[in-house]
């Protein structure tokens, strides 16, 4: 056993302290920040402010008809209309969900943007998609978008075995052309650094970005480059400590304050092999990228992208308020998704079937006491999804209790208790001992089976 | 009539399958008697049924030899004018 440094005395109490300052249970559990982070970046130890995000701008955008259509067979045109218009909804007037991409290519991803932006939002702004090719400059003029992503792979595995370029000082060549093309066309460039957690940060990624701040620095404001950080594979790390390329930490800061990246022209793309995305996006927010790019329910190439949905919950952690956002609709998206046929895993944060549901009888005994001894907040209000139970044998008559006083929509003193359900328990039980039954208990077999062991309770609360 | 005693052997019987001489009135139900979870809100159930009777559920379900039971079911039944032989 260690040496022991500090005694620490029990504070008693009677009445608990329930920390509604961090859980306030109307809202998502707070993030909150105590004191500075110090980060080692070329041997010098700089801090940063975490606490501060709460006043600074950081914003969601979204890649759901790129990005999340690359892993799916194709949208329509009315399902993505749709899609957009609950996302605008979601990210609500203060336009957290800032902008979203669409491809350019066909006649109806066309059609589609002209459908969205019919819609008359103002947010999520709609920007474009393209190859690094002059001529794709066309397509976002004659859609008449102000801003567009272009590719600028950063990493040898890319400059050299995927776009063979023959030195590093050729392809920045190209890029520049293409950035410089953008500028020509009036359409502002978002340059996306693929796989720039696996590139030469000193050697390629920071002389690369200096460039392209020179450049904007000869144009208007509003046409001035951005930059969006694309952890292709998944490879960025937020611990403290990591060395580049593959620190977020160190990453930013040195675009921001070494290259004088604006935070609102910076951004972090995620992907989620190595089941870091969202961390990687919240941890790029702390230390000065202004935007994470996200996917609805994460959906994206391979492994995935940072969920945008995670990302709003995020946001009013960090934020410690609404800000307009309109949570129920991510209900709503969910629900859409999986009548167009999107599979949703049943214990998926958020938006799964079962994700605030409990089979154990202990939790569901917690539940019944207060329910948010077992729920994460107030996920009714939030998300018109009160905690549940799924009834199996491990469920127990406290498991029980709270699915029928939830399915009669009965609270406070008219609730059921274990008592008046005892039959109902034992119909229960005995599936599993008598008949051998090995699968959970479905809605429809309780209802079926509460109208005919509970008759008098079914009278009175389902009228007959 | 039978006493209450006599009333709370026969449903414990009948609840948990057992021979009515095999119940004391210091067995506890779980431990004695081997009453698993939900035979106790059965129990409950089955005195409330017996007896004409609403119980306080947690305040029931705490109670844990018979003998206590006998107790409790006499006050409640006394505080919800219900009569009974002692």
């Amino acid at each position: 056993m260690n040496e022991v440094k500090k005694q620490h005395p029990l504070v008693d109490a009677e009445e608990p302290n329930l920390l509604e300052d961090t859980f306030p249970y109307s809202l998502p559990p707070l993030i909150r920040f105590k004191g500075p982070v110090v980060e080692y970046i070329d041997g010098e130890a700089v801090e940063f402010d975490f606490g501060a995000v709460k006043d600074r701008d950081i914003l969601i955008t979204d890649t759901t008809f790129r990005d999340g259509q690359q892993a799916r067979p194709p949208y329509t045109i009315d399902q993505m209309v749709h899609i957009y218009d609950l996302l605008s909804r979601l990210g609500g007037p203060n336009g957290v969900i800032r902008q979203t991409e669409f491809f350019l290519y066909t006649k109806n991803d066309r059609e589609t943007l002209d459908r969205c932006r019919a819609l008359g939002h103002k947010y999520p702004e709609c920007t474009g998609w393209i190859r690094a090719v002059k001529g794709d400059f066309r397509l976002v003029r004659e859609a008449g978008l102000k801003e567009t992503g272009i590719l600028t792979s950063s990493s040898d595995y890319h400059i050299f075995h995927k776009l063979k370029f023959r030195s590093r000082a050729e392809c920045m060549d190209r890029y520049c052309e293409i950035v410089e093309a953008a500028f020509e066309a009036g359409v502002r460039p978002r340059c996306h650094l693929e796989d720039v957690t696996r590139a030469d940060i000193d050697g390629f990624v920071l002389p690369f970005v200096d460039r392209l701040m020179e450049m904007s620095s000869q144009v208007p404001e509003e046409l001035s480059a951005k930059i969006r950080l694309c952890d292709t594979m998944g490879f960025g790390i937020s611990y403290p400590g990591a060395e580049l390329p593959r620190s977020i930490p160190k990453l930013i800061y040195k675009l921001t304050h070494e290259c004088g990246v604006p935070s609102d022209r910076l951004e972090w793309h995620g992907h989620n092999d190595f089941h870091k995305v969202h961390t990687n996006a919240g941890t790029a927010w702390l230390y000065g990228c202004g935007f994470a790019n996200t996917t609805l329910f994460g959906f994206g190439e391979r492994t995935g992208n940072p969920p945008l949905e995670g990302a709003i919950f995020e946001y009013i952690a960090l934020k410690g308020d609404l800000c307009g956002i309109d949570t129920m609709a991510i209900t709503e998206l969910a629900n859409y998704m999986r009548s167009i046929g999107l599979p949703i895993p049943e214990n998926y944060p958020f938006v799964g079937k079962a994700f605030n549901t409990t089979r154990a009888g202990i939790h569901a005994d917690g539940l019944r006491r207060d329910e948010q001894i077992y729920n994460i907040f107030d996920t009714e209000k939030l998300l018109d999804r009160p905690p549940r139970v799924a009834i199996t044998d491990k469920s127990g008559t406290d498991g029980l209790v709270h699915w029928i006083n939830e399915f009669f929509g009965l609270k406070g003193d008219v609730r059921i208790n274990k008592i008046k359900i005892h039959k109902l328990a034992r119909w229960v039980l005995d599936q599993y001992d008598e008949h051998g039954r090995l699968t959970a208990i479905s809605d429809q077999e309780l209802e079926a089976k509460t109208k005919e062991l509970m008759p008098d309770y079914w009278q009175k609360y389902k009228g007959g | 009539m039978a006493t209450v005693e006599e009333r709370v052997k026969a449903a414990t019987a009948r609840v948990l399958k057992l021979d009515l001489d095999q119940i004391k009135q210091e067995h506890s139900f779980t431990v004695d008697l081997g009453a698993e979870s939900v035979q106790s809100v059965e129990l409950v159930a089955m005195f409330e049924e017996e007896f004409g009777i609403e119980m306080e559920e947690d305040a029931a379900l705490s109670v844990e030899t018979v003998g206590k039971a006998v107790a409790f079911i006499t006050e409640v039944c006394a505080e919800q004018g219900v009569e009974v032989e002692k």
